[in-house]
C-alpha cells in the first residue's frame, strides 16, 4: 500500500512534468540551420532565409523568393562525471521552414515558419530529486520541438521589422486512482482510474529589427520572450487494502490525496544585439551579442502538499508489512543562476564564384560562462562554461533544373562546445554525492537544404 | 521507427513545398474547416480552391494561384442536455474558442509544372488548451464525442497537382500529440524512496488523399470529389511501477486512454459552379465501428483465465454516413469585389448506441463489485449552416468570411443499464444544441 501510495504521489508528479514541452529551447544551445550553426550563431544580423524565423524575424522580410528548407542534425553529449559518462541523451531531428516573401501595398512583407521537430519524441520530461547530478542545461531541456510563425515588414530599403509568437504547452489536470487493492494477488485487484487533463497553449513573443548600414554593413537586434509554466496538478486515491480477491473484506481502507505546484517550464528572455559586415567581396563577418536573463531561471521542483489516511486494520498489520507514512516536504533549495551575456562571431568566404554556383566556408566562435552557481550545497546542477566552435560549407546553384527558376543550396556543419573539467567541492564533507570532477564535450553535425523558387 | 516517420514526413515536405505537422485533429471533424467550408456545411471536396483543401481534399489545392495568409477566430458554445434519474440536466461543459490559420502556398514551378502545383497549411488552436485529455468514470455523465473533442490543436498541409484532363490529385498529412511514458518507484541505496519518471509527447500521423475530376457542363465547371482520412489517435499512456519499491506486491498501474480519435472516413462529392454559383453535395462515411472507446484498464489482463482485474465495457460504436449540402451565391461589386452568401446543412448521425451496456466498479461502502451506468451519451446533430464573404481586389487583395452553424442536437431516449440505483435500467432523454460562429480575414500577397 506504500508503494500504492506514493505512486498517486509520484504519478502526480509524473503527470505534472509531462506537461511541459521544455525548460528551454535547444535552437538555444544548436543553433537554427547549418548556415547559423556554423557561423557561430552570429546571424542577428545577416540571417534572411527559413531560419530568420529563429534568429530574427526581420531578416524574413529580405527574402524576395519563396523558399523551402529541410535539414537535419544530430548533438551528442560527452558529458562525465568523475570521469564516467552521464549518458545525456542526445538531441537529433529535423529543422526546416517555409519563408513566403510577397507585397502589400507596394511594400515587401514576408510570413515565415521555423520548425524543429526531434527524432523521438516532440518533448520529454525527467522529474529527478534535486540532489542526484544532472546537467541542467543539457540532460532534458533541449529534448522539444521548437515551432515560430512570424511576420515581417520592410518599410523603407534600409529597415526591416518582423515578430511572431513561438508556441509550447504544458500540463495540468487531476487524477483520480480508486477500487480495491489485493496485495497477495495483483491481479485479482478492482482498480480504475480517471484523468482530466489539458495540454495548455503557451505563446510567447520574438521580434526584432535590422537595419541596413549600406551595401557592406547592417546591424540587428531581436528579443525572444520568456515563460514561465505555474503548473499544478491535484491526485486523489481512494481505496481499499485486501489480503484475498473481492469479496474477501479489506483489512482496511486508504485515502490519499495531493497537490502539486511547481514552475516547470521556464525560457529565460534574450535580447541578442549584432553585426554583419563585408570587409571584402568575398568575406562576411558577424558579430553578436546575448543577453540572457538566467537570473530569472525558476527552481524546477515541484512543491507538494500531500494527506495520508490509512486506518490501522483491526488486527494489525500482516507480519511484515509496515504502514506507509506520509512523505516528508521536501525542502526546495533555490537554483541560484547569473544574467549572462553571450559572444557570437562567425565568418563566411565565398570560395567558389563561378556563373551559377557559389561555394562557402564558415566558421564560428561562442562562449558562455556558466550561469549556474557553484553546487557545494545538497543540490546537483551541474554546469560548466561552455566553448563552442563550429566550421561549415555551402553550395548554392542558380536554377538547377528546367522547372526550378530560382536556386538550391546545401550546407553542412561541424560543431564542438568543450566544457572544460572541474573540480566541484562540497563545504559538507558528510555530502551524500561528495566532491566531483564535471565536464565534457558536445558534438553537433548536421545538413539543410534550401530550394527557393 | 519514429525516425522514419520523421524521414518520411521530410520526403513529404519536401515534395509538397511545406513543413511538417504536429497536431491534432477533431475541430473541422466536428465543424469543417475555414470559414467558407463551414458556412457550406462542410462541403469543399469538390469546390475548395484555398487552404481549406488541406481538409477538405488536398487535390484542390492545386486550384491555387496566389499566395495569401489567412486569420480567424472560431467559438463554438455546448448546451447538452441529458435528464432522468441520476441525471444533471444540464451538463457544464467547456465551450470552444480558437483561431485559424491557413496558408496558400503557390509554388512556382516553371516549364510543365508551372500553376499546376500548390500546397496549403491549416492550422487551428484553441485560445486556451493544445489538447484535452478527458478520461472520466463511465457514470459520469458525459457527451464524450462533443465539446472535447474542439479542443485540440489541428495542422493539417498537403499538396495538390493538377495533372491534366480535368484530374487533379493531391496528398497531406495530419498528427496528433500523444503522451507515453514510465514512472517507476523504488527505494534508493540510503533507504529513501526514488522515482525515475520519462515521459516523452510523441507524435502520431494519419494521411489525407484525394482526387477530382472536372469538366465543363452547363455553362460552368462540374466537379466530382473523392478524399480519404486515415484514422487518427492519440492515447494517453503512462505506466506507474512501483514493484520494486518494497516486499510488497504492487500492481503496476496503466493510466491509459484514447483522448482524441477521428475515425477513418471516405468522402464523395459532387459540385459545379461557375461565376455566380457554387452547388456541393456529397456524403462521408465515417469508420466509428473502429473506435474502442475512450477507457483503458487500469491493470492490464493478458492472460484473462488468470487475472480477475477490472475490465472496460464495450459500447458498440456504429458506422455513419453524413450527407451534407452547400450554396454559394456570389455578386459582383465595383472595383473588382466580390460579395458572397453561403449556405447549406448536414445530418451528422450519432455513431453511440441507443442502449449502453452497464461498467464495472470496487463500491467501497458494500465492499464489492457492483455495476454502474455507461452514460457514454451522444444524439443525431441536425446542422444548418450560413455564412457571407466579401472579397476586395485593390488596393490589396482581401478576402473577410464570416459563418455561424447551428447543430441541434436530435431529442433522443437512451436505455442505461444500472442507471437505477438498485441496479436496474434507466432512461436519459438527451437534447440540446451547439452554436458555432467564426470569421476569417485573408490577405493576398
Amino acid at each position: 500500500m506504500k508503494a500504492r501510495l506514493t505512486l498517486s504521489a509520484r504519478l502526480a508528479v509524473a503527470l505534472l512534468l509531462s506537461a511541459p514541452l521544455a525548460r528551454a529551447n535547444p535552437l538555444d544551445t544548436f543553433g537554427f540551420g547549418s548556415r547559423g550553426t556554423a557561423m557561430g550563431d552570429a546571424q542577428v544580423a545577416d540571417a534572411h532565409d527559413f531560419s530568420a524565423s529563429y534568429y530574427n524575424p526581420a531578416g524574413l522580410a529580405l527574402g524576395r523568393r519563396f523558399e523551402i528548407a529541410i535539414g537535419y542534425f544530430r548533438a551528442t553529449h560527452e558529458l562525465e562525471t568523475n570521469g564516467k559518462s552521464n549518458a545525456v541523451d542526445p538531441v537529433a531531428g529535423l529543422v526546416g521552414g517555409i519563408l513566403l516573401p510577397g507585397k502589400i501595398l507596394g511594400i515587401p512583407v514576408a510570413f515565415g515558419l521555423g520548425l524543429h521537430i526531434p527524432d523521438d519524441r516532440l518533448s520529454r520530461v525527467r522529474d529527478l530529486p534535486q540532489t542526484q547530478p544532472r546537467w541542467e542545461l543539457y540532460d532534458n531541456r533541449n529534448q522539444r520541438v521548437y515551432l515560430a510563425a512570424n511576420l515581417a515588414v520592410q518599410p523603407v530599403p534600409w529597415l526591416a521589422l518582423g515578430g511572431g509568437l513561438s508556441f509550447m504547452a504544458a500540463t495540468h489536470g487531476t487524477l483520480d486512482i480508486e477500487g480495491d487493492a489485493n496485495i497477495i494477488d495483483v491481479k485479482q485487484s478492482q482498480v480504475r482510474h480517471e484523468v482530466d487533463a489539458d495540454l495548455t497553449a503557451i505563446r510567447y513573443p520574438q521580434f526584432g529589427a535590422r537595419v541596413a548600414l549600406g551595401p557592406r554593413a547592417a546591424l540587428g537586434i531581436a528579443y525572444r520572450g520568456q515563460f514561465a509554466l505555474n503548473l499544478q496538478l491535484s491526485a486523489r486515491l481512494r481505496g481499499a487494502i485486501s489480503l484475498g480477491p473481492v469479496p474477501t473484506p479489506p483489512i482496511t481502507t486508504a485515502y490519499y490525496s495531493l497537490v502539486s505546484s511547481s514552475i516547470d517550464a521556464f525560457l529565460p528572455q534574450q535580447v541578442v544585439i549584432g553585426g554583419s559586415f563585408l570587409p571584402a567581396d568575398r568575406l562576411r563577418m558577424n558579430i553578436d551579442f546575448t543577453w540572457i536573463d538566467w537570473s530569472a531561471y525558476k527552481t524546477p521542483v515541484a512543491d507538494l502538499d500531500v494527506s495520508l489516511d490509512i486506518p490501522p486494520p483491526v488486527n494489525g498489520w500482516p507480519a511484515g508489512i509496515t504502514p506507509p507514512t506520509v512523505p516528508a516536504k521536501t525542502v526546495t533549495i533555490p537554483l541560484v543562476m547569473t544574467d549572462r551575456i553571450v559572444p557570437h562571431i562567425g565568418v563566411e568566404w565565398r570560395a567558389l564564384d563561378r556563373a551559377n554556383c557559389h561555394g562557402f566556408l564558415r566558421a564560428g566562435y561562442s562562449f558562455q560562462k556558466s550561469p549556474i552557481a557553484a553546487q557545494t550545497g545538497i543540490t546537483n546542477y551541474l554546469d560548466r562554461d561552455r566553448h563552442t566552435m563550429a566550421i561549415g560549407a555551402g553550395l548554392t546553384i542558380d536554377k538547377p533544373l528546367s522547372f526550378l527558376p530560382g536556386e538550391v543550396r546545401f550546407d553542412v556543419h561541424a560543431q564542438v562546445s568543450v566544457l572544460p573539467t572541474t573540480v566541484t567541492t562540497k563545504t559538507d564533507p558528510a555530502d551524500l554525492v561528495g566532491d566531483y570532477t564535471a565536464g565534457g564535450y558536445i558534438w553537433n553535425l548536421g545538413t539543410s537544404m534550401v530550394v527557393g523558387f | 521507427m519514429r525516425r522514419a516517420r520523421a524521414i518520411a514526413i521530410a520526403i513529404t515536405l519536401t515534395l509538397s513545398s511545406l513543413w511538417s505537422p504536429r497536431a491534432l485533429a477533431s475541430p473541422e471533424d466536428l465543424f469543417g474547416y475555414g470559414a467558407r467550408s463551414s458556412a457550406m456545411a462542410g462541403t469543399g471536396a469538390a469546390t475548395s480552391s484555398d487552404f481549406e483543401a488541406a481538409y477538405t481534399n488536398p487535390a484542390l489545392l492545386s486550384r491555387i494561384s496566389v499566395a495569401k495568409l489567412s486569420l480567424g477566430m472560431l467559438g463554438a458554445n455546448f448546451d447538452e442536455e441529458a435528464s432522468g434519474d441520476g441525471l444533471p440536466g444540464r451538463i457544464q461543459d467547456h465551450s470552444a474558442r480558437g483561431i485559424d490559420i491557413g496558408a496558400d502556398l503557390p509554388i512556382p514551378f516553371k516549364g510543365a509544372l508551372e500553376n499546376r502545383v500548390a500546397g496549403a497549411l491549416a492550422f487551428y488552436t484553441p485560445t486556451d488548451v493544445v489538447v484535452r485529455g478527458r478520461i472520466l468514470y463511465p457514470e459520469t455523465p458525459q457527451f464524450p464525442l462533443l465539446s472535447d473533442r474542439a479542443q485540440c490543436v489541428a495542422i493539417r498541409m498537403g499538396v495538390g497537382a493538377d495533372i491534366g484532363h480535368g484530374l487533379r490529385i493531391g496528398a497531406g498529412v495530419a498528427a496528433l500529440a500523444e503522451i507515453v511514458g514510465s514512472v517507476v518507484v523504488a527505494a534508493d541505496s540510503t533507504g529513501k524512496v526514488g522515482t525515475r519518471i520519462d515521459d516523452q509527447l510523441v507524435a502520431t500521423y494519419a494521411p489525407i488523399v484525394g482526387a477530382s475530376w472536372e469538366h465543363p457542363w452547363a455553362g460552368g465547371t462540374a466537379r466530382i470529389g473523392a478524399v480519404f482520412r486515415g484514422a487518427l489517435a492519440a492515447r494517453f499512456s503512462v505506466s506507474i511501477d512501483a514493484t520494486k519499491l518494497s516486499t510488497l506486491n504492487i500492481p503496476v498501474f496503466n493510466i491509459a486512454g484514447l483522448a482524441q480519435y477521428d475515425p477513418l472516413q471516405a468522402g464523395l462529392e459532387v459540385g459545379w459552379e461557375n461565376a455566380k454559383w457554387k452547388l456541393a453535395v456529397g456524403a462521408t462515411w465515417k469508420h466509428w465501428s473502429d473506435y474502442p472507446g475512450p477507457l483503458e484498464p487500469t491493470i492490464p489482463c493478458d492472460d484473462p483465465t488468470d487475472c480477475q482485474s477490472l475490465g472496460v465495457t464495450r459500447v458498440g460504436y456504429s458506422d455513419t454516413v453524413v450527407p451534407r449540402a452547400g450554396i454559394e451565391r456570389s455578386f459582383k461589386l465595383p472595383a473588382g469585389a466580390s460579395f458572397h452568401a453561403r449556405g447549406g446543412y448536414f445530418f451528422e448521425a450519432t455513431p453511440v448506441p441507443a442502449h449502453l451496456p452497464a461498467s464495472q466498479a470496487y463500491d467501497l461502502v458494500r465492499q464489492a463489485l457492483v455495476n454502474v451506468p455507461t452514460r457514454y451519451f451522444d444524439t443525431d446533430r441536425h446542422v444548418f449552416t450560413a455564412g457571407l464573404g466579401v472579397s476586395i481586389a485593390r488596393p490589396l487583395r482581401l478576402d473577410v468570411d464570416a459563418f455561424a452553424q447551428m447543430h441541434v442536437l436530435a431529442p433522443r431516449t437512451a436505455t442505461v443499464e444500472a442507471g437505477e440505483p438498485d441496479g436496474s435500467a434507466s432512461t436519459a432523454k438527451l437534447a440540446g444544441s451547439i452554436v458555432v460562429t467564426g470569421i476569417q480575414l485573408g490577405v493576398g500577397f
